[in-house]
C-alpha cells in the first residue's frame, strides 16, 4: 500500500519574501531560483475559468451520483426512517425491454435504501430481483457474480460490501447493455435508478424539511443529461408508455430544483408528486 | 547485434504502447484511492477515461453535494507522464480543498462542496513522452 500522507496536503504556495535576502546574494538566488518560480508557476492551477466558453472539450457522460451519495447527507441532517421509505419487492418482472430497464435501475435504487434500513432479507430480496430482471433483458450473466456477493455480505450485514456491490451491478448491466449496443436501454437503467432515489429523497425532505436536505434536489446537470438522451432516444423506445411519460414530466422537474439555495417545501412536495407518478407508472402493468 | 537490439526494444516499446489501456489508467488511480478507503471513502465502480495529448484538457461536469467530502483520483500508464485534475464550481471558480500530483501516475484533487450543484473537473496531461497518454479519473465520498 501506498503512503501519501507526504503528499495528500494543499500544494504549498510561493511565499518567499526577497527582501529578507542579503542584497549580494539577490541576483544569484533569482537566477538559481528562476527554474523553481516556474515550476511554481506551472503547479499553480487558474483561480477561475469562463464555464462559458471552457478551456477544454466537455465530456458528454455524466456519472450519476449512487443513492447512497444522497442518503449520506440525509444521515447526517438528521435520522430518517428509511423503513418508512422501503417499497415492498416485486417478484414478477412487468413490461417491455424499455420497461424493464427503467424497472431494473429502480431496483438497484431499493438496494440501497434497504440497505440504509439495514434490512438484509429485503436486500436479498431485491439482488434477486435485479437478477431476474438482469435476465428478461439479456445481460444477467453480467451480474450474477454481483448478486451473489450481495446475498452473502447482506447475510453478514456487511453494508459497505452490498453498497459496492449494487453500485457495481448497476455499472457492469450498463456495460453488458452498451456491449450489446443497447445503449440507449442502459440510459434507462440510470434514470430508472434516479427517478426512484430521487422520489425517496423527496419522500425523506418532506417529512423533515431543511434548506440543505432540499438543496440535494439541486442537479441541473442530472437533468439536463437525462433529457439530451431522451430527447436522443430511437423512436421506438418514445413510444413506451413509461418513457413518454417520463418525458413529458422531466421538464416540469427542471424550473423546480433552482435556485440551489430556495427549494421550498412545496417545490419538494411538487418533485415528489411527479416522481412517486413516474416511479408508479415504471413499477405498473405496461 | 546492436541492430536487433535496438529493433527488438523499438517493437517492445510500439507494443507495450498498444497493449496500454484505460483500464491500465484506471488501475493506478484506483491505487491512488486505495489509502483513502480506509479513510472511510466509497470509492465509486464508474469512472471516466480516455486518451488525450499533450497540453490539451479535458472538462467532465460533475454533480456533487454539499454535506459530502469528494476526492477525485487521476492515474495515467504513462510513468514519466505528469498530469493533473482540478475542479471548479458552477461559476468556474476554484473549488478544490487540496491537490496533489507529484507523484508517478497520479494525481489527485479534493473538494468539499458549498453548495450542492454542477462542477467542473478538468483534466489534463501536461507532459508525457506519448502523443496521446491514457488517463482514467475515479473518485469517492465520504
Amino acid at each position: 500500500m501506498i503512503n501519501f500522507s507526504s503528499t495528500a496536503r494543499p500544494a504549498q504556495r510561493n511565499t518567499a519574501n526577497p527582501g529578507k535576502f542579503r542584497p549580494g546574494l539577490l541576483s544569484a538566488l533569482l537566477a538559481a531560483c528562476m527554474p523553481l518560480c516556474a515550476l511554481a508557476k506551472d503547479a499553480e492551477p487558474p483561480r477561475s475559468i469562463d464555464v462559458g466558453s471552457l478551456p477544454a472539450t466537455v465530456v458528454d457522460e455524466v456519472v450519476i451520483p449512487m443513492p447512497t451519495e444522497v442518503f449520506g447527507v440525509l444521515d447526517k441532517l438528521g435520522s430518517p426512517n428509511w423503513h418508512e421509505v422501503m417499497r415492498p419487492v416485486k417478484t414478477e418482472t412487468l413490461g417491455k425491454r424499455p420497461q424493464v430497464a427503467l424497472l431494473l435501475g429502480a431496483t438497484i435504487a431499493e438496494g440501497f435504501i434497504a440497505v440504509e434500513a439495514q434490512e438484509p432479507e429485503d436486500v436479498k430480496k431485491i439482488g434477486r430481483q435485479v437478477l431476474s430482471l438482469s435476465k428478461a433483458i439479456g445481460v444477467q450473466k453480467s451480474v450474477i457474480s454481483r448478486t451473489s456477493s450481495i446475498i452473502e455480505a447482506a447475510d453478514k450485514k456487511d453494508w459497505s460490501t452490498v453498497r459496492r456491490e449494487f453500485d457495481g451491478a448497476l455499472k457492469d448491466v450498463k456495460q453488458a447493455m452498451i456491449e450489446l449496443e443497447d445503449a440507449q436501454l442502459a440510459q434507462l437503467v440510470s434514470l430508472g435508478g434516479w427517478l426512484r432515489g430521487t422520489e425517496a429523497l423527496t419522500q425523506v425532505v418532506t417529512k423533515s424539511y431543511s434548506k440543505d436536505g432540499a438543496e440535494l434536489l439541486h442537479q441541473p446537470a442530472i437533468l439536463d443529461y437525462f433529457q439530451r438522451r431522451l430527447d436522443g432516444l430511437n423512436p421506438r423506445l418514445k413510444e413506451n408508455k413509461a418513457v413518454r411519460q417520463i418525458a413529458q414530466g422531466l421538464p416540469e422537474l427542471r424550473p423546480l430544483i433552482e435556485p440551489a439555495g430556495n427549494i421550498t417545501p412545496q417545490k419538494v412536495e411538487r418533485i415528489h408528486a411527479i416522481t412517486a407518478d413516474m416511479v408508479k407508472t415504471i413499477s405498473s402493468q405496461d | 547485434m546492436k541492430t536487433i537490439l535496438s529493433f527488438t526494444l523499438g517493437l517492445l516499446v510500439l507494443l507495450c504502447t498498444a497493449h496500454a489501456t484505460v483500464d491500465d489508467a484506471l488501475s493506478y488511480a484506483l491505487q491512488a484511492a486505495h489509502p483513502y478507503v480506509k479513510e472511510g471513502f466509497t470509492v465509486r465502480e464508474d469512472y471516466w477515461g480516455g486518451d488525450l495529448p499533450v497540453k490539451q484538457q479535458k472538462a467532465i461536469v460533475q454533480q456533487l453535494f454539499k454535506g459530502n467530502e469528494y476526492w477525485f483520483w487521476m492515474g495515467t500508464d504513462v510513468a514519466n507522464a505528469k498530469i493533473s485534475v482540478h475542479v471548479y464550481d458552477a461559476d468556474g471558480k476554484l473549488a478544490e480543498a487540496e491537490y496533489w500530483k507529484n507523484k508517478p501516475h497520479m494525481a489527485a484533487a479534493r473538494v468539499v462542496p458549498k453548495v450542492s450543484g454542477s462542477y467542473y473537473l478538468i483534466v489534463e496531461i501536461e507532459k508525457s513522452p506519448l502523443e496521446r497518454t491514457h488517463w482514467a479519473l475515479a473518485y469517492g465520498f465520504r
